[in-house]
């Protein structure tokens, strides 16, 4: 899923060397914001799946230094080590482990969290339908944190890739937000399925209690929480009514910002003006009705 | 709470779309009595294995979406569950050899690791989250009961599983866990017996043994490990593999000792044994099992069929045979003087050796002139008879050949006589006679070349000095005939190989620098004709004949450095002329010799310290024999499907004997694709005989060529390996050429021919890159006939569009038109024909699509032009528009794109007047729930689309409106490219991805 070769060329990568992030993902977070505007109003941030930690930088240079909040709180984890950041809490720690969920929640001490984010991507086997597997466990184990952190209101990210069940995590997800979109950021490469779940506007589900219990495993821990997940265990049937829906595409990030697939050659740019102007492109009005949530559910 | 729309285009219509064939992944494989299973991702394919003989006999898709991980079969034998993802389904055996599965698919609630019968009953499966559910398999109407769900308290996330019922009655799991080693616990106490953290990062396979004394596991750090389970001591490490490990067995060997299989993403299969107080010791290595990455499964019968089974991502399934492997018999010099009760020369060794394969002989003569006769049958060394001037004769100097058909050994010496030995079935001495050379004069023989045609047996001596003519000889029970061939004048030619075709008694030599010399035999006053530098490369190492007609042979040349070619050799008025007609290299090493056999081609050689012997068409090697690096003295002999490669290492005679066990395509039961993602696919416009060619271009920069057949299977021929870098695109421009682009600004054209039906292919034209160091991607291309060749435009990665003429005899290309677009990546490009107008139109990562007006441009040469301003420019889809089908109409177009942002999009474009309009008619936002990959026409106002979700769908548009006909769940993942064609109105579609797939649309 990842690719790493591409990555000396790409103008992303030299950016990021400039400006100072350990990452190129660095641009893919503030082009989400840029979108969604997700740091206003943000206090406490949970970074997942953290290392090297560039969306932590972002978060800590945003929070501390741009809106000044002193008591602004980020927690990032990650099974690999990280060197420390300036405000930034760091624990290293498996995510689907519910005693690293445990451990998170009590850094918080019982205050809820703005933001929940996650960046995480397994090391893939190839195996396509074992590592979405995988990247989904990592997905609901975040999201199993957030249910249990997340304030009303608040907003998760999560990377996704957009493979063969997509439709089924994007419907799951629609239970608990008011707005879910996924977004691909200019800065994320076309040829790479990655792209981002941004969940806008958490609505805790009213009949039921997330707990987090060692024992469970996250499939258990959704029992009950009427986000569509079949029941079949009765007869073991194969669930043919499951819950999926086509999410809402966003590419974000200026058109007119680098393209990540692009092989650069610096001072050659031209630009071909076109005879006839062009008109509003087919989505747009769908687009923009999307932008300021004004498109009804059915 | 409001329920979230439903994606309701995931399964429309679906009897619509038929599958036809499909090559993937070997997703889990299972020997069982006379059977192998192999889950082929939803497929279950059982394969008889009857005296050597491999049948297919059944092949059901068994899951909806999912693929088949794991088999298991209780022990009765009565029941067989196939398991995968969350679902699982249980068969009875005779059901599923009858291809009447009973049962339906079934599902737990999570990722099932794996399952084991604990009885004919009742079904254990271990769940990712380490936890066994208990299930009631009993009921025949499929009511399947949950009874118990049963865990050891450590639910961590598992890679990996196995379930072992023991004698004693006692369950063991072994769980691989994704961070914390192998769990091993009891499901009937539920207690953690033990926690094994040797391993470091995730556990891919555990295997108990039958006994439960032993485990064995294997993780991302690429080592195998063998546990006591008794004491819960580490016994022993494999170190070997080159990366990941993903699957193991037990077995045991012929003495009862311990030994292990196991498969990783190297394509490697290494078999190992276990010898207390030592790691373990790699006792066989199979490299190249299978193409590409990944041998994902693998199982073994060491008791019953007695072989090993693998199956890859290449989608190939091959047994392998389990006791005729390692069959080297070695002989020192002192042995063998034991042996014949004869003292050797303390500096005598082995010189040369022939066989005799129809008397099982083998003929050995040393530095000193002593030959030795050695049957293999009854294990018996003779000493022939020589005088002691006989001997001297080939003193540090001797050539032997045989000519197997009529048991003839020839020895040459130094001064060109020969010695004749004529070997009768029962006699243990053979006929001898010396054949004396009066031609060389002072010159010195060089060597001795053998070939024989129909009935007739040659030999020809060569000499350096080109005024001595070369000396054929025809051999045959009344005698031999002498007749004489002048050489070539020149330095450099020295003889490798001979043929000699008996149809036009035609004689070919190979040479060095990719030469030929040919005679016309039967014209003595003939001149030699010379053909030099047939293609790039150095020595030809073998020249064989592939077909043979009056006045047309094709012959078989392989070059040292991993070059061969078919090369069709033919005479128009008195004059030899040649054409290459196929032409590939060998990714592998050296090429000693080859062969073509059943229509397919072998080849032989060294790839550093190993000799291999590989059969190119099926791309798999046969066997490997390790024997060491520089200064190599040996010999290959074959009989039919057999062969022996005999060498010399360390002064010892060692020989290696090959019995193919399984001689129906070399063991391989189940035909493959490439072993990497097919990034690329297309169909030749015309059929003949019912099938059209088809191109795959994959991620290991392969290119394959194979037929597609009208019932949708395809036949693999040739993988040509050509480019070095990441595959764009491949496109047929004709029924006789086609193009591939790549990156490294790689562009290459193809052309096709036929041989006996078998399709070749020659890499015709490669484009310059236009930097010394290419560092673009030429992302598509598009072509159409003009002149002597083609129009061609390529587009880059840098936003550049160049325009050519190809020019087909020539073979060159003109660069006629140059510019950029943007900055951005441009992603596919196409030629459109309107209103006498040629139009270029491009889409491109900003969702842009854009056209010029290039009519006035179009020439064979000349200077090279900028493009005009362009005349439409419109965005369409939020981000790259990742797919584009130009639907001629009369007068106009429809546009059909897809994109990455999910998006459908129909336009049309016409001249209005003096002015190109595109107009959008129709736009489905979410016409995917992933990236639209594809887009091929299927006839009248319909198309067929596939994205990354796995969903095949078919459009139409009547009346300019978009609706979903037809949609259907494809067991391709990274579904990625596509092409179509429509034979007698039937369409038929191609899908690329991980593994090949071919539809039918009703
Ligand atoms: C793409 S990187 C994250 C980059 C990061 N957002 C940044 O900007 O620097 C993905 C990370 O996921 C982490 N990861 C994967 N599985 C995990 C798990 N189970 N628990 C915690 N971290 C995990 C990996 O260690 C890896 O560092």
């Amino acid at each position: 899923m990842g690719k790493s070769s591409k990555d000396k060329r790409d103008i992303y990568y030299r950016r990021a060397k400039e400006e100072g992030w350990r990452a190129r993902s660095a641009f893919k977070l503030l082009q989400l914001n840029e979108e969604f505007q997700i740091f206003k109003g943000v206090k406490r941030v949970v970074d997942l799946c953290a290392a090297p930690g560039s969306w932590s930088q972002v978060l800590s240079r945003e929070l501390f230094q741009n809106q000044k909040q002193e008591d602004a709180k980020i927690v990032a984890v990650d099974l690999q080590p990280m060197t420390p950041i300036d405000g930034v809490t760091c624990i290293q720690a498996d995510i689907t482990h519910p005693k690293t969920l445990h451990k998170i929640l009590d850094t918080f001490g019982g205050e809820p969290a703005d933001f929940v984010c996650s960046d995480g991507a397994p090391d893939v086997t190839g195996l396509h339908d074992l590592d979405e597997y995988i990247q989904a466990q990592l997905i609901l184990s975040a999201l199993q944190l957030t249910t249990c952190i997340l304030k009303p209101g608040g907003t998760f990210v999560a990377k996704i890739f957009r493979g063969r069940d997509i439709d089924l995590l994007y419907s799951q997800l629609s239970y608990l937000f008011e707005r879910v979109v996924c977004a691909k950021p200019r800065s994320s490469r076309g040829t790479s399925l990655e792209a981002f779940i941004v969940c806008l506007g958490y609505k805790p589900s009213k009949n039921w209690e997330p707990k987090l219990e060692l024992n469970k495993s996250t499939e258990e821990f959704f029992e009950g929480a009427g986000i569509g997940k079949s029941d079949n265990l009765e007869h073991l049937d194969f669930p043919v009514d499951e819950g999926r829906t086509i999410g809402t595409f966003l590419a974000t990030g200026d058109l007119n910002d680098v393209d990540s697939d692009a092989t650069y050659r610096p001072g050659k740019e031209r630009e071909l003006v076109p005879v006839q102007m062009p008109t509003a492109p087919p989505y747009k009005k769908a687009l923009e009705m999307k932008r300021r949530g004004d498109l009804v559910r059915r | 709470m409001s329920i979230p729309p439903q994606n309701t285009i995931s399964s429309v219509e679906e009897q619509l779309l038929k599958p036809l064939s499909h090559y993937g992944p070997v997703t889990s494989l299972k020997v069982f009595q006379n059977y192998v299973l192999a889950g082929y991702g939803p497929i279950l394919k059982v394969f008889e294995v009857v005296n050597n003989e491999t049948q297919l006999i059944s092949s059901q898709q068994l899951f909806k979406r999912n693929k088949i991980h794991h088999i298991c079969i209780s022990q009765s034998g009565d029941k067989v569950c196939i398991s995968g993802s969350r679902s699982f389904r249980v068969l009875s055996l005779v059901d599923t050899l009858n291809n009447t599965p009973s049962l339906e698919e079934k599902a737990i609630n999570e990722w099932i690791t794996c399952c084991e019968f604990l009885d004919d009953n009742t079904l254990l499966i271990l769940n990712s989250h380490n936890t066994v559910y208990t299930v009631d398999v009993s009921s025949k109407a499929s009511q399947f009961i949950l009874s118990d769900k049963v865990h050891c308290n450590e639910k961590s996330i598992l890679y990996s599983g196995s379930i072992r019922l023991l004698d004693d009655g006692r369950v063991l799991i072994a769980a691989g866990t994704v961070m914390n080693g192998v769990i091993i616990w009891d499901y009937l106490t539920k207690r953690i017996i033990y926690n094994f953290t040797e391993h470091e990062g995730s556990i891919f396979g555990v295997q108990i043994d039958s006994t439960g004394k032993f485990m064995i596991s294997c993780s991302d750090d690429r080592s195998v490990k063998l546990y006591d389970l008794q004491n819960g001591k580490i016994l022993a490490n494999g170190w070997g593999h080159g990366s990941r490990i993903w699957n193991l067995r037990f077995f045991k060997d012929q003495s009862n000792g311990l030994r292990i299989m196991s498969t990783g993403e190297d394509c490697t299969i290494r078999l190992w044994r276990y010898e207390p107080g030592h790691d373990l010791i790699q006792v066989e290595l199979l490299e190249n099992a299978h193409l590409g990455k990944h041998i994902w499964s693998g199982d073994i019968d060491d008791e019953h069929l007695k072989l090993f089974v693998s199956g890859g991502a290449d989608g190939k399934v091959r047994v392998h045979d389990l006791i005729g492997r390692n069959n080297v018999q070695e002989f020192s010099l002192e042995t063998i003087s034991a042996k014949i009760g004869k003292e050797f020369h303390t500096k005598e060794n082995i010189k040369q050796y022939s066989e005799l394969p129809h008397l099982n002989l083998l003929i050995i003569i040393t530095s000193h002139g002593s030959i030795i006769q050695y049957n293999q049958l009854s294990n018996e060394f003779t000493l022939l008879e020589l005088t002691p001037e006989e001997s001297a004769k080939f003193y540090d100097f001797s050539i032997m050949k045989s000519l197997c058909e009529i048991n003839v050994i020839l020895i040459a010496c130094r001064n060109g006589d020969i010695l004749q030995l004529r070997f009768e079935g029962n006699a243990t001495q053979p006929q001898r006679s010396w054949i004396e050379e009066s031609q060389l004069g002072n010159s010195k023989l060089t060597n001795l070349l053998v070939a024989s045609s129909n009935s007739s047996h040659y030999s020809l001596t060569d000499c350096p000095n080109t005024k001595v003519p070369f000396i054929l000889r025809k051999y045959s029970d009344s005698g031999v005939e002498t007749s004489f061939l002048q050489q070539p004048q020149q330095t450099s030619f020295t003889t490798t190989d001979m043929t000699i075709d008996s149809t036009n008694s035609w004689l070919i030599l190979g040479s060095r620098y990719v030469s030929l010399a040919i005679y016309d035999i039967s014209n003595e006053s003939d001149q030699v004709t010379i053909f030099k530098k047939l293609s790039q490369g150095d020595t030809i190492t073998s020249v064989s004949i592939v077909r043979s007609q009056k006045n047309l042979l094709t012959v078989l040349l392989t070059v040292r450095d991993g070059v061969y070619l078919y090369v069709n050799i033919s005479k128009i008025d008195g004059e030899f002329q040649y054409e290459i007609i196929h032409e590939n290299k060998l990714s592998r090493g050296f090429i000693e010799g080859g062969f073509v056999q059943n229509n397919q081609l072998i080849l032989y050689g060294f790839k550093s310290s190993y000799f291999y012997l590989w059969n190119e068409s099926k791309q798999i090697e046969i066997y490997n024999e390790i024997c060491g690096g520089a200064h190599r003295q040996w010999e290959f002999f074959r009989q039919d499907f057999n062969s022996k490669f005999i060498y010399i290492n360390k002064s010892t005679l060692c020989i290696k004997t090959f019995n193919a066990r399984f001689v129906k395509d070399f063991g391989v039961i189940n035909p493959g694709t490439h072993g990497r993602e097919i990034r690329s696919v297309c169909i030749s416009p015309e059929a003949k005989n019912g099938s059209r060619l088809i191109l795959t271009a994959s991620e290991d920069t392969t290119v394959k060529l194979g037929k597609l057949h009208s019932n949708g299977s395809v036949e693999s021929y040739w993988s040509l390996n050509h480019h070095v870098s990441g595959m764009q695109t491949i496109k047929f421009f004709n029924q006789t050429y086609a193009a591939s682009s790549a990156a490294n600004e790689e562009f290459f054209i193809w052309k096709f021919s036929e041989l006996d039906a078998i399709p070749i292919v020659i890499e015709y034209s490669r484009l310059k890159p236009s930097a010394d160091i290419p560092d673009l991607r030429i992302m598509d291309f598009d072509a159409f006939e003009y002149e002597n060749g083609f129009i061609i435009t390529t587009v880059y990665s840098d936003s550049t569009i160049k325009v050519w003429y190809f020019d087909i005899s020539e073979k060159r290309f003109f660069l006629i038109i140059e510019d950029r677009y943007t900055t951005c990546c441009i992603l596919n490009v196409n030629f459109l024909f309107l209103n006498n107008r040629v139009l270029l139109q491009i889409g491109a990562t900003d969702g842009h699509l854009s056209i010029w007006d290039i009519t006035n441009k179009v020439a064979t040469g000349g200077e090279v032009k900028s493009l005009d301003e362009m005349i439409i420019k419109q965005q369409l889809h939020q981000n790259g528009i990742k797919a584009i089908l130009p639907v001629k109409q009369a007068g106009s177009y429809e546009i059909i794109t897809g994109g990455d942002d999910n998006a459908l999009i129909l336009s049309t474009l016409a001249f209005d007047q003096e002015k190109l309009k595109l107009e959008v008619k129709s736009f489905i936002e979410k016409a995917a729930s992933s990236t639209i990959t594809s887009i091929s026409s299927s006839g009248d106002a319909k198309f067929l689309v596939t994205s990354v979700d796995q969903i095949v769908r078919c459009w139409s548009y009547k009346n300019y409106e978009l609706s979903c006909e037809s949609a259907r769940y494809t067991t391709i993942a990274d579904t990625g490219c596509s092409d179509s064609v429509i034979d007698d109105g039937q369409v038929i579609l191609a899908i690329g991805g991980a593994g090949l797939s071919t539809w039918k649309l009703a």
